[in-house]
């Protein structure tokens, strides 16, 4: 029984320093490619050279199964297993000394006790897996505008934390165009190819913004100028030439779960948004932007809680309120240069309420209430015919909002509700259980759909033939508007019917 | 007032006991502790989403209770806990599914129909965040106003004062017991068993009785949540370190564990540390329940905390609701074999890490 040493440590990176940065690599991951791209160009701006890790395939599973420790939910064994894949293929090219010179990996967690902010825990295992202990692993603040790295060569600033912002927000917005658009293109492929103009175009945007001022000035101009809204107008116009037709009849599916999982366009999630839209759905991906607000307002939420225990209260809640205000001010500035396509985030305070019956909103941890309170703004403001919640296996927060929602289906029989356990290695069984509620939600479409030509006396051939004397409403960009049903192709009839003055 | 014996009531039950004798609640009745029999026929039904055992016991123990001659069923929310290791921590949270465990089980109880109402039963389920003491009195003020007609704020925050004394109370006898134990291991130089686990594993439902097996064969039993913390016990253990500059206190983890939000597994975390050092401790137990993503990322760290100074370190994980009796009791031999093959190897080489035994141990 011999003794390695005596006490064993915590995994510490050795220091990054400032002279490393031209030849280091930062490697991150973890959202879709249209977010890392973006991010990418937001880093490049301040002087890092970056890449992102390649998007997550079914072997990144297996892989992670063998360096972490067992019990890890799907989104850790992913992301560890996508790490050691990674770091595999540059050891194989670069060498040892490579992958540990030329090469870091940054993550994001600290969020509290949910293994989100135990992440690096488990890629920790990977390096050690890999022998690979002295590779650097830096782990940052998701709330924090300013901070750094041991050493001093990773700095997160102002202008960089701002530039990340507008990445975020810039990757939502697309992906949400994206997916109300694709279902609807008249020529296949159009949109995938205008998504990705759009994603290389706002890049280079993000590469070769102006840095403004450091601190208080900096935030100035990141929430006034019109920088970010211009690219988005360039943006518009490429969309402008995808033509649509959206009379298909298609059953809205809303997307929500535990956030990797739902934001998540790959193998991680069985690639669940294309395979929807392949039967005839049309998605609603969730924003990351959302989970942002949520953890804004949590702030504000807790604050209030706490009055008559705070010093300062009225300004503190001023200061937080107002942080609270430019974020959706930005995010709704930017929704109007697409011609407000993109949802709207949802009302924080309205999702609060709307689950207090069934959730407390201060367990947090995960999505907290969110999971409830989405399911049910969707359902009593008919934004989606269904909801498909994802819920990665081994999730510990999500698995207990889901139970919550019993309760909400008992008080809401009528509620399309598919809570899909995702285990990574398991997509014959996810699909036949979302297919079972999307067969529900088809009719809902069709019924719905009928209806409203029914009451609105129009036929098919009524609108083809005023569609030829206005083709704009044929464009991705022309915005329908909501009159209180789900489907788009029953808005749509709604609106042509309000154009031709019969209702 | 029934209250189920569950999750985090394991680690505050004295709280709740003193608060509500504080508020002049007339009987307090805990539930069972956890069963096959109880999960059965009392929370058969109830389950809403598959989860660790010890959340999908909480059905059968909510359910028991509703059988019992109460009016008032109280089912905490607790979302943070009080810990030794507070201040020395970033946090003190709860495992997220521990904190909303209530939520999910409750709806399996009002889904087709309100049964705590239809049994004419209050139910109660304050949002407890112990390590906001400011903030508690208020919420459970505000959850139990309508069930105990008069109640004051200044009444409820006088009695989570009492609760807050006779927790401590409870802990620190816990503690002194404890020594007791240490102290006889010094003094017949006998080695003793730490259990690495969450108070919940105490539930002989939960833990399987798992410490019980290694008492029978003789060898002391002890919990990482009530190790004496006496200042010249950890001056002795830790001292050295906090000279060094590793740490910064006895109880500073951040030298093995940089994610310190979770109350329990902060201590587990401690309690390795500690197993490691003191000499006497020459063997560790982890017990884990299957599907446990707090324990999860804590595999290796701890068992290589614990094996680096030599002491022997044994898991039983994925611990469910079947009680393996049989493999249990095999394993349980297998590894008091070794512990008494090498027990007192492991005994002498840590005390030559150390200084002088203190002689507050040697009484």
């Amino acid at each position: 029984m011999e003794t390695k040493e005596f006490h064993y440590r915590a995994y510490r990176p050795r220091p990054f320093t400032k002279e490393e940065r031209s030849k280091t690599t930062i490697l991150f991951g973890g959202l879709t490619w249209k977010h890392e791209r973006l991010i990418q160009g937001s880093l490049e701006r301040v002087g890092y050279k970056s890449m992102p890790l390649p998007n997550i395939e079914r072997q990144d599973l297996d892989i992670g199964k063998e360096f972490i420790d067992v019990g890890a939910c799907c989104p850790t064994t992913f992301t560890a297993g996508n790490l050691a894949r990674t770091l595999m293929t540059l050891r194989e090219r670069e060498g040892e000394e490579g992958v540990k010179n030329n090469y870091l990996f940054v993550t994001i967690g600290a969020c509290g006790p949910c293994r989100f902010g135990q992440y690096h825990e488990s890629y920790e295992r990977v390096l050690e897996g890999l022998n690979l202990t002295d590779f650097r692993l830096f782990l940052l603040d998701l709330m924090q505008m300013e901070q750094s790295a041991p050493g001093g060569g990773l700095e997160i600033s102002m202008p960089l934390t701002f530039g990340l912002v507008y990445s975020m927000f810039y990757a939502d917005l697309i992906t949400d165009m994206e997916y109300a658009i694709r279902p609807y293109e008249v020529v296949e492929g159009s949109t995938d190819r205008v998504v990705k103009e759009s994603i290389e175009l706002l890049y280079e945007k993000l590469k070769n913004r102006p840095i403004k001022g450091k601190k208080i000035d900096s935030l100035v101009w990141h929430v006034f100028t019109g920088y970010f809204v211009d690219a988005l107008k360039e943006v518009r116009r490429l969309w402008d030439e995808i033509e649509v037709d959206r009379l298909r009849v298609k059953p809205k599916v809303k997307i929500t779960g535990e956030f990797w999982l739902q934001t998540h366009e790959g193998d991680g999630n069985y690639n669940i948004k294309r395979w929807l839209e392949k039967e005839g759905a049309e998605v609603i991906p969730p924003p990351v932007a959302v989970w942002m607000d949520y953890l804004i307002n949590m702030e504000l939420f807790k604050l209030e809680d706490a009055k008559g225990f705070v010093k300062r209260y009225y300004l503190k809640k001023l200061a937080i309120g107002t942080i609270a205000s430019l974020y959706r001010m930005v995010y709704n500035r930017l929704r109007r240069a697409l011609n407000n396509i993109p949802n709207p985030l949802p009302d924080q305070r309205k999702l609060k309420d709307l689950a207090r019956p069934y959730f407390y909103y201060r367990l947090t941890g995960g999505e907290g209430h969110m999971l409830i309170g989405k399911a049910l703004y969707a359902y009593l403001n008919r934004q989606a015919h269904m909801i498909c919640e994802l819920s990665p296996y081994g999730c510990l927060p999500n698995t207990m909002s889901v139970g919550a929602m019993a309760k909400v289906l008992g008080d809401y029989p009528d509620l399309l509700y598919a809570p899909i356990e995702i285990k990574g290695d398991a997509e014959v069984h996810a699909y036949s259980r979302c297919q079972m509620i999307l067969t529900e939600a088809k009719r809902r479409a069709k019924e719905e759909f009928e209806e409203v030509l029914e009451r609105t006396g129009l036929t098919v051939e009524d609108i083809r033939n005023f569609e030829e004397d206005h083709p704009e409403l044929r464009r991705a960009t022309y915005k329908v508007p909501h009159y209180g049903y789900a489907g788009t192709a029953s808005n749509y009839v709604m609106h042509i019917a309000k154009l031709m003055g019969r209702i | 007032m029934g209250i189920p014996k569950f999750l985090n009531i394991w680690g505050t039950h004295q709280f709740w006991v003193g608060f509500f004798q504080s508020l002049g609640v007339g009987r307090i009745v805990f539930s069972s502790d956890t069963s096959e029999e109880q999960y059965r026929e009392y929370g058969k039904g109830r389950i809403t989403m598959d989860s660790c055992f010890p959340v999908k016991a909480l059905a059968g123990h909510m359910g028991e209770l509703l059988h019992k001659d109460i009016n008032l069923l109280f089912v905490p929310m607790i979302y943070s806990l009080p810990s030794f290791l507070k201040g020395h921590v970033v946090d003190t949270l709860s495992c997220t599914r521990v904190m909303m465990s209530v939520e999910n089980i409750k709806a399996g109880f009002l889904r087709e129909k309100n049964e705590f109402e239809e049994r004419g039963i209050a139910f109660v389920s304050p949002f407890v965040p112990f390590a906001e003491p400011e903030l508690l009195p208020k919420y459970l003020w505000e959850s139990l106003k309508e069930h105990i007609p008069g109640l004051t704020l200044e009444e409820t925050a006088k009695a989570v004062k009492e609760g807050f004394r006779a927790l401590e109370d409870f802990e620190r006898k816990m503690r002194e017991k404890s020594l007791e134990i240490i102290r006889w291991c010094v003094k017949n130089n006998r080695p003793a068993i730490l259990v690495l686990a969450r108070p919940y594993h105490m539930d002989p439902g939960i833990g399987h009785d798992i410490d019980g097996e290694f008492q029978q064969y003789g060898f002391p039993v002890l919990w990482y949540n009530y190790l004496p913390l006496d200042d010249w016990l950890l001056e002795w253990l830790f001292g050295e370190e906090i000279r060094a500059g590793i740490i910064r206190s006895y109880f500073d983890i951040s030298d093995v564990w940089t994610s310190s939000y979770s109350s329990n597994t902060n201590e587990i975390i401690w309690g390795a540390k500690f197993s490691a050092r003191f000499p006497w401790i020459t063997g560790v137990i982890r017990l884990s329940s299957y599907e446990c993503g707090m324990d999860q990322p804590t595999f290796t760290p701890v068992q290589k905390i614990v094996e680096s100074s030599g002491t022997l370190f044994f898991k039983f994980g994925e611990l469910d609701e079947t009680k393996p009796a049989g493999s249990v009791k095999i394993r349980v031999e297998t590894i008091v074999y070794y512990l008494e093959k090498y027990s007192q190897d492991i005994i002498k080489k840590k005390l030559s890490r150390l200084g002088a035994v203190p002689s507050q141990l040697l009484v």
